[in-house]
């Protein structure tokens, strides 16, 4: 669709198309998309680097849930809210532990750490179903072992605490708990997918350190906006890892809302990304 | 004109090593035709949308759980710090995630000042702050939707001067809180400084982001912070009382006197680009 006129005479192409602003123009492609990936690629399962990846995804979950839950208990055992980190050191600890594990397992499995970021990815052709429900299992199980560690350390405040599980708080609607994981799940599934864009990785030098930081951010800022509202699961694990392990009734009563929410808003953000953004279907077949 | 004397080799050239983009025309009925163009406001509405929805949520929501009279508990919620670190972490994201698509500006305010600097064209500048004015509306919207009651009870996350500040106090708070941030946007985007520093784009987003949190450290108190209109208008049309619309015009007013001195301090000032642009005419004179 974007076809470029060709004009060879020096300096006449410079800026065949105005960039934004700062960017210097391209006048050929440079970048290269990766084929979608198949639907099942049996081939992989005899890798040991897809195994590892799904262990990677299990230690990164267990140490998110770790780190993030007992945060939570830390301060709801807390005697008053001035005494304690507060709801803004929670959401550092979620924003900042998913900074630190993205960047870990980057490399190895693509740093997901969320059932939601895996779904939206493999929405957008990007991993294979059978990698798909692999690292989701793993994330799960990764997240149960997490919150069970919390458990063992503190067994009855755990309980009597909340457990740090995901539950609709007094005043909302389930319907404005669902509104909101939809949302917050698109601000974090979005953010991942602009930070490893092919297009952008070979435009910006692509500094690797520095794609786990916006995802990090988005983590962050989703649990500053909505901790009031449904204490934030936008990650399936994370809430399953706590209902498990705390095992009430108010926590399963909701806990439909973490799943459905995340994975709408996880295939709206795939949906935006790759039909708005980069009109990949749009895309002539070279 | 200026190009093609540009292009031939002259003792002058040789030693830059940056290459200035050409002013952008006025209007541009070339890039109406495509679909970047429509793209770009797409990803201007849905960044202002995200944008006030998280920021304007926590605001809410830290003002529930600090309302002591209703439940809230002293130290409750996320703080003023943590609705700072919402409105500058919020722009850090999502100008990393729209930088390559529409420039990332998510506010009016950044638009006016790079169009003064002639970096976008009028058309394109006035849809950016339609599309991002329609997105703040889009984002308050969800909010109150999702908590209508306690939106309401709690101000609406609409900006108004504080008791004990005067409308210029408030107005010149705006005008150079918005200075700051839009010259922070033409230092990390200025080519030259891509070329010297061997400048990494995607840190670009960062100290944008930085500049909007430490002007909301510091001007909380006073405004609620505007310096953008998008961010103060969504806010205004959904809360919809009187109090932020008898003030509203001082965060239109503000930003854009800001924007304009921030665009004038950075191009004619800073990059002497007047000069330069004289200097050009004697060049061609002389061939």
């Amino acid at each position: 669709m974007e076809g470029k006129e060709e004009d060879v005479r020096v300096g006449a192409n410079k800026f065949p198309e105005r960039q934004p602003i700062g960017t210097s123009a391209q006048s050929d492609k440079d970048y290269k998309e990766p084929p979608p990936a198949p639907l099942f690629e049996p081939g992989e399962l005899a890798s040991w680097s897809f195994w590892r990846a799904g262990i990677a995804e299990f230690i990164a979950t267990f140490l998110f849930l770790y780190i993030t839950v007992l945060t939570v208990m830390g301060v709801k055992r807390s005697p008053n809210m001035c005494a304690s980190v507060g709801i803004q050191g929670i959401a550092w600890a979620f924003g900042g532990m998913i900074f630190a594990l993205v960047y870990c397992t980057a490399g190895i499995s693509g740093g997901h750490i969320n059932p939601a970021v895996t779904f939206g990815l493999f929405l957008a052709r990007k991993l294979s179903l059978t990698r798909a429900v692999y690292y989701i299992v793993m994330q799960c199980l990764g997240a149960i072992c997490g919150a069970g560690v919390v458990k063992g350390f503190q067994p009855k405040q755990y309980q009597a605490l909340g457990g740090g599980a995901n539950t609709i708080a007094h005043g909302y609607t389930k319907g404005s708990g669902l509104g909101a994981e939809i949302i917050g799940t698109f601000v974090l599934v979005y953010t991942v997918f602009s930070a490893t864009d092919a297009k952008r990785n070979a435009r910006d030098s692509h500094v690797p350190i520095l794609a786990p930081l916006p995802i990090g951010f988005a983590v962050f800022l989703v649990h500053l906006a909505t901790i009031p509202i449904t204490g934030t699961g936008i990650n399936p694990a994370r809430s399953l890892g706590a209902a498990i392990i705390f095992n009430k009734d108010n926590a399963w009563d909701d806990h439909w809302v973490f799943w459905v929410g995340p994975f709408i808003g996880a295939a709206l953000a795939a949906l935006y990304h790759v039909i708005v953004i980069r009109a990949i279907p749009f895309k002539s077949r070279s | 004109m200026a190009k093609d004397v540009e292009a031939v080799p002259g003792e002058g050239f040789q030693t830059r090593d940056y290459q200035d983009p050409p002013p952008a025309p006025f209007i541009d009925g070339a890039e109406l035709k495509k679909w970047s163009f429509y793209r770009a406001v797409i990803a201007e509405f849905v960044a202002t949308l995200l944008f006030l929805y998280i920021t304007v949520l926590t605001v809410i929501g830290y003002k529930i759980q600090s309302d002591t009279d209703a439940g809230g508990v002293d130290c409750g919620g996320v703080g003023i710090l943590g609705i700072a670190w919402a409105f500058g972490g919020m722009i850090f994201i999502l100008v990393y995630c729209t930088a390559g698509i529409s420039g990332g500006h998510i506010n009016p305010a950044v638009t006016f000042g790079l169009f003064l600097a002639r970096k976008v064209s009028l058309p394109r500048a006035l849809l950016y702050i339609i599309a991002q004015c329609l997105g703040a509306i889009c984002g308050v919207g969800f909010v109150k939707a999702f908590q209508s009651s306690y939106y309401t009870r709690y101000g609406g996350g609409a900006n108004s001067l504080a008791d004990g500040y005067s409308t210029g106090t408030g107005l010149a708070a705006e005008i150079i809180g918005t200075f700051v941030l839009v010259y922070t946007v033409f230092s990390a985007t200025d080519p030259k400084r891509s070329a010297r520093d061997s400048h990494v784009p995607v840190l670009a987003p960062l100290p944008i982001g930085f500049a909007v949190f430490m002007v909301h450290l510091a001007t909380i108190p006073i405004t609620g912070t505007g310096i953008n209109p998008a961010r103060s208008f969504g806010a205004a049309v959904i809360y919809n009382k009187s109090k932020p619309w008898d003030d509203h015009w001082i965060f239109w007013v503000g930003p854009f006197i800001g924007a304009a001195i921030a665009a004038f301090y950075h191009q004619f000032v800073l990059r002497a680009s007047g000069s330069k642009s004289l200097g050009s005419f004697r060049s061609a004179a002389n061939v």
